[in-house]
């Protein structure tokens, strides 16, 4: 039933594959689409992914640099996937051990793995466990606690006891039922814990309360006597002695000085481990260590401390806490900053860690890659040579900006102008912010003023910056259109289309946006979002998307292209909004505004903002 | 009056020793009023000092040694298909590169010379990163271009190879470059030569907007190499460094199971 299973290197080399009976389609797609947009864009949080009518999942194992990754047909749900992809790659570790274990490509590009036996057992034993728990049928009334109910019990008196149901007839057939009931409860038990990705429905949820409830009450009544077949009020049995859990009777179990010796040790190793100094820490383990039988002991912290320890996750926790909290003092929204926490804590984990590094330089170094790799952009940013290509096809390049009220974009957008007439290209900006008072007039005086910079003596007599205006009041849409149509007569290179601020609640205006981007295809859609915003970064640019993906007729429908980050100087450090929206969009940051002259526009340098914000 | 230049000489051997007389013998008096012991402890642990630092300065410099060939390219061009066969001849299924990989490399010339070949994953996201570590040791690079849809990609192709190339240590070591054009099995890829010529063209244009580019927000810009000569159209000839353009075919003419069809990269690898 699975379409295939594929295990290959973090180095691209498949090791082995198996591709299911009937399927002719070569797995390499979905898969390379796995990677590409959930592990190199750090959502590796939760580990399923879905592409057409596949759904993958995939482990990674970070101690020797594999992945696996299984692939069924999206409208199967197979309960038992998950931890058959945890048998599958436990086995394959200890089975090539030997090949994986060295360094260098060589071993996995000359050994052969023909692990198909063991995966068909493996595959074998999943679906058998899988379909031993037969459906439950239901049961029949006579079985069910309700029969066991006088009706007097279930009336409810006013100020009388409604939760004490102890029935007679309950008694009586307690036994009976109890057995029945625990086979039913473990196995319905088994069941939902299978079906955790499923979800419990109601009616389970009820049934398994009602199942606890009954044990309770079936350890209980063994010991009660039961008199009367009338429902009796339960007395209270006076006052129990307590009994603790780890209380005993004799102090000998107190007594932890022998033989837990290295277990104290090992507990104690986790603690240091994780925050002292290393040779501190050594230093500290070696004179608290006792002098007799702790040679074992004494050489494991040694081992603990010079490299081969694994990376697990009680490891990872405090070290993560305090880097989520660090990354949301920063002004990285909350989810975002919890998400690359999770998506690191995947990539660390089993992960052996080198000699002489503490976990938390290990996280702190992983952390800030995946920042840095987050940052690149994912496709070439150039808007020049993009222009100077649509020049030489003669038709205008047109960028629309599209954002909140206030955040900068028709100062950013004078900004871009004066940068493009720098270069010598020809530009025309088109007013459809038909909405705000003084919105064209704003344009129209950067316009002159890009002008004066710029004489038309020096461009053959011609203005080098236009505006296409309409007044207010009118379509915006219709206003691009003829801007654009414009552009196209006069041999203008570039088209800034500068659109009214919404809010991403106002559907209307979203869609008059939507339509706007949908009939003039413009080349660049830039979203324009200031460094300030928080938490609210994230809902705006999923609304924006999501009505820009909602209201296009076609079904390959233009989304946010590239990222406008402005005010940037009026952050110091607190630079996470960069991070909440590349990681949201997946779209770079193509123009960062540090101020308000035309000069104060730059573009962004991943590894100095990652700085900043890994920065204590 | 003979001895009075003797007694003149003698005034001024003594002139000239009485500036140091006094702090020799000052420095005498200190030294053996000294343990022996503690002046031995001195003068071993400055020894010892200096001679680790002479030791670690010849083990850091010797890093960096330039003993590794990269495989570097656009994401799908066949980077890690052409790892797999040049170092064992097999042919083996790949997926997108998270991850380098490296391994020793024999080359098949009569010295028999082996140094460490290098496959850098080729996402847009992960390039800059693996080339930024592993540049410093390069002696030579490969550029794998897919040249069945070098059409589409070639601003992409020519954009990362403007990037390697004004890049400040890679400007320094000159490391050699073959660009290899893979992929030849299928029918419409492109020729060397056209390939070459479009990539010049490509360099033309992008020395001008490049160098037009926006500067980063902490005010550092970009490399300021020219390439080329100014002036002058861009041609690889201009380079410091020798550059090579070869065809190579890494799934090989005749399907999976065939040969691979990278004699001439072979070849240009033993000549290294």
């Amino acid at each position: 039933m699975l379409d295939f299973f594929t295990i290959f290197s973090k180095g691209g080399i498949v090791l082995w594959c198996f591709q299911g009976t009937g399927v002719t389609e070569s797995f390499t797609g979905p898969v390379n689409a796995l990677i590409r947009s959930v592990i190199l864009q750090e959502r590796s949080g939760n580990n399923s992914y879905s592409h057409d009518a596949l759904s993958l999942k995939y482990k990674l194992d970070n101690e020797f640099e594999l992945v696996f990754v299984v692939g069924f047909q999206k409208i199967l749900t197979l309960t038992y996937v998950d931890k058959f992809i945890d048998d599958v790659q436990l086995h394959f570790r200890d089975r090539y051990k030997n090949e994986l274990e060295q360094k260098g490509a060589l071993a996995l590009l000359n050994s052969h793995f023909a692990f198909e036996d063991d995966f068909k057992m493996l595959l074998r034993e999943a679906e058998e466990s899988s379909k031993a728990r037969g459906p439950t049928s239901m049961r029949s009334f006579n079985a069910s606690l309700k029969s066991q109910k006088t009706v007097k019990s279930m009336i409810e008196t006013k100020g009388g006891d409604k939760g004490k149901e102890q029935g007679g007839k309950k008694n009586k057939n307690a036994k009976k039922e109890g057995k029945g009931e625990k086979a039913k409860a473990s196995t319905s038990a088994q069941k939902t814990e299978e079906n955790g990705n499923q979800g419990l429905t109601q009616e389970e949820i009820i049934q398994k309360k009602r199942e606890e409830f009954i044990r309770k009450r079936m350890g209980a009544p063994v010991e009660k006597p039961s008199k009367s077949p009338k429902p009796v009020k339960e007395k209270p049995k006076g006052k129990e002695k307590r009994v603790w859990t780890l209380g005993g009777s004799s102090t000998k179990e107190l007594d932890y000085s022998q033989s837990n010796g290295n277990g104290a040790h090992a507990a104690g190793d986790q603690g240091l481990d994780a925050q002292a100094d290393p040779v501190c820490a050594f230093l500290f383990k070696m004179f608290l260590s006792p002098k007799k039988g702790a040679f074992g002991g004494m050489f494991g912290m040694l081992k603990g401390l010079v490299g081969s320890k694994s990376l697990s996750q009680e490891d990872m926790e405090p070290v993560l806490d305090k880097m989520r909290d660090h990354l949301i003092a920063k002004n990285v929204a909350a989810e975002i900053a919890s998400q690359l926490c999770d998506s690191v804590a995947k990539k660390l984990e089993g992960k052996v860690m080198g000699t002489f590094t503490t976990v938390a330089s290990t996280v702190k170094g992983a952390l800030q890659d995946s920042l840095v790799q987050i940052l690149q952009p994912k496709r070439r940013v150039d808007i020049l040579r993009d222009v100077l290509e649509a020049r030489s096809q003669r038709r205008p390049f047109v960028i629309t900006f599209c954002g909140v009220n206030g955040v900068g974009k028709s100062t950013n957008l004078a900004k871009i102008s004066f940068w493009l007439i720098e270069n010598g290209f020809t530009v025309l900006i088109a007013a459809c912010d038909t909405f705000r008072a003084g919105a064209v007039e704003q344009l129209r005086t950067h316009q002159r003023r890009l002008n004066s910079l710029h004489p038309p003596q020096d461009h053959g007599g011609r203005p080098i910056v236009q505006l296409y205006e309409k007044g207010y009041g009118k379509d915006a849409a219709g206003i691009a259109m003829e801007a654009i149509a414009y552009a196209r007569n006069q041999a203008f290179d570039v088209v800034l289309v500068d659109t009214a601020g919404r809010m991403q609640d106002n559907t209307p205006l979203m869609t008059a946006l939507a339509k706007l981007i949908a009939v003039n295809m413009p080349d660049l859609v830039l979203f324009v979002g200031e460094a300030l915003v928080g938490n609210e970064a994230v809902d705006q640019l999923v609304k924006f998307n999501q009505a820009l993906a909602d209201h296009s007729m076609s079904d390959k429908p233009r989304l946010i292209d590239g990222i406008v980050l402005t005010k940037f100087d009026t952050i110091d450090d607190k630079v996470g909004a960069a991070i909440s929206m590349t990681y949201i969009t997946g779209q770079p940051i193509v123009f960062v505004g540090t101020g308000q002259t035309y000069n104060d526009l730059r573009s962004l340098n991943a590894r100095a903002v990652v700085g900043a914000l890994m920065k204590a | 009056m003979a001895t009075e230049p003797g007694i003149n000489m003698e005034a001024k051997i003594d002139a000239r020793e009485n500036p140091f007389e006094p702090y020799l013998d000052a420095l005498k008096k200190v030294l053996e009023d000294q343990d022996p012991i503690f002046m031995i402890g001195i003068v071993v642990s400055l020894a010892v000092v200096v001679i680790t630092v002479v030791f670690l300065k010849y083990i850091l410099s010797r890093k960096t040694v330039q003993s590794a060939v990269l495989l570097v390219g656009l994401c799908d061009s066949g980077k890690t298909l052409l790892f797999s066969r040049l170092l064992s001849g097999k042919f083996k299924k790949t997926q997108t590169s998270i991850t380098d990989s490296s391994a020793p490399y024999k080359a098949k010339n009569e010295r028999g010379s082996s140094w460490i070949l290098i496959d850098l994953p080729g996402h847009d996201s992960l390039r800059p990163q693996y080339v930024e570590k592993f540049k410093s040791a390069a002696r030579a690079m490969v550029f794998v271009v897919d040249s069945a849809i070098f059409q589409k990609e070639v601003r992409d192709v020519a954009e990362f190879l403007y990037f390697l190339l004004t890049d400040s240590v890679v400007s320094r070591n000159v490391p050699s470059l073959i660009v290899a054009c893979n992929k030849q099995d299928i029918t419409m890829a492109k020729s060397a030569k056209l390939i070459r010529q479009q990539l010049e063209k490509e360099m033309n244009t992008l020395r001008v907007t490049r160098s037009a580019a926006l500067s980063a927000q902490d005010g550092s810009a970009g490399a300021s190499v020219h390439l080329g000569k100014k002036g002058k159209d861009f041609e690889f000839s201009q380079l410091p460094m020798k550059v090579e353009f070869l065809e190579c075919s890494a799934r090989g003419s005749k399907g999976e199971d065939g040969e691979a069809d990278i004699a001439s990269l072979e070849k240009s690898l033993a000549k290294l």
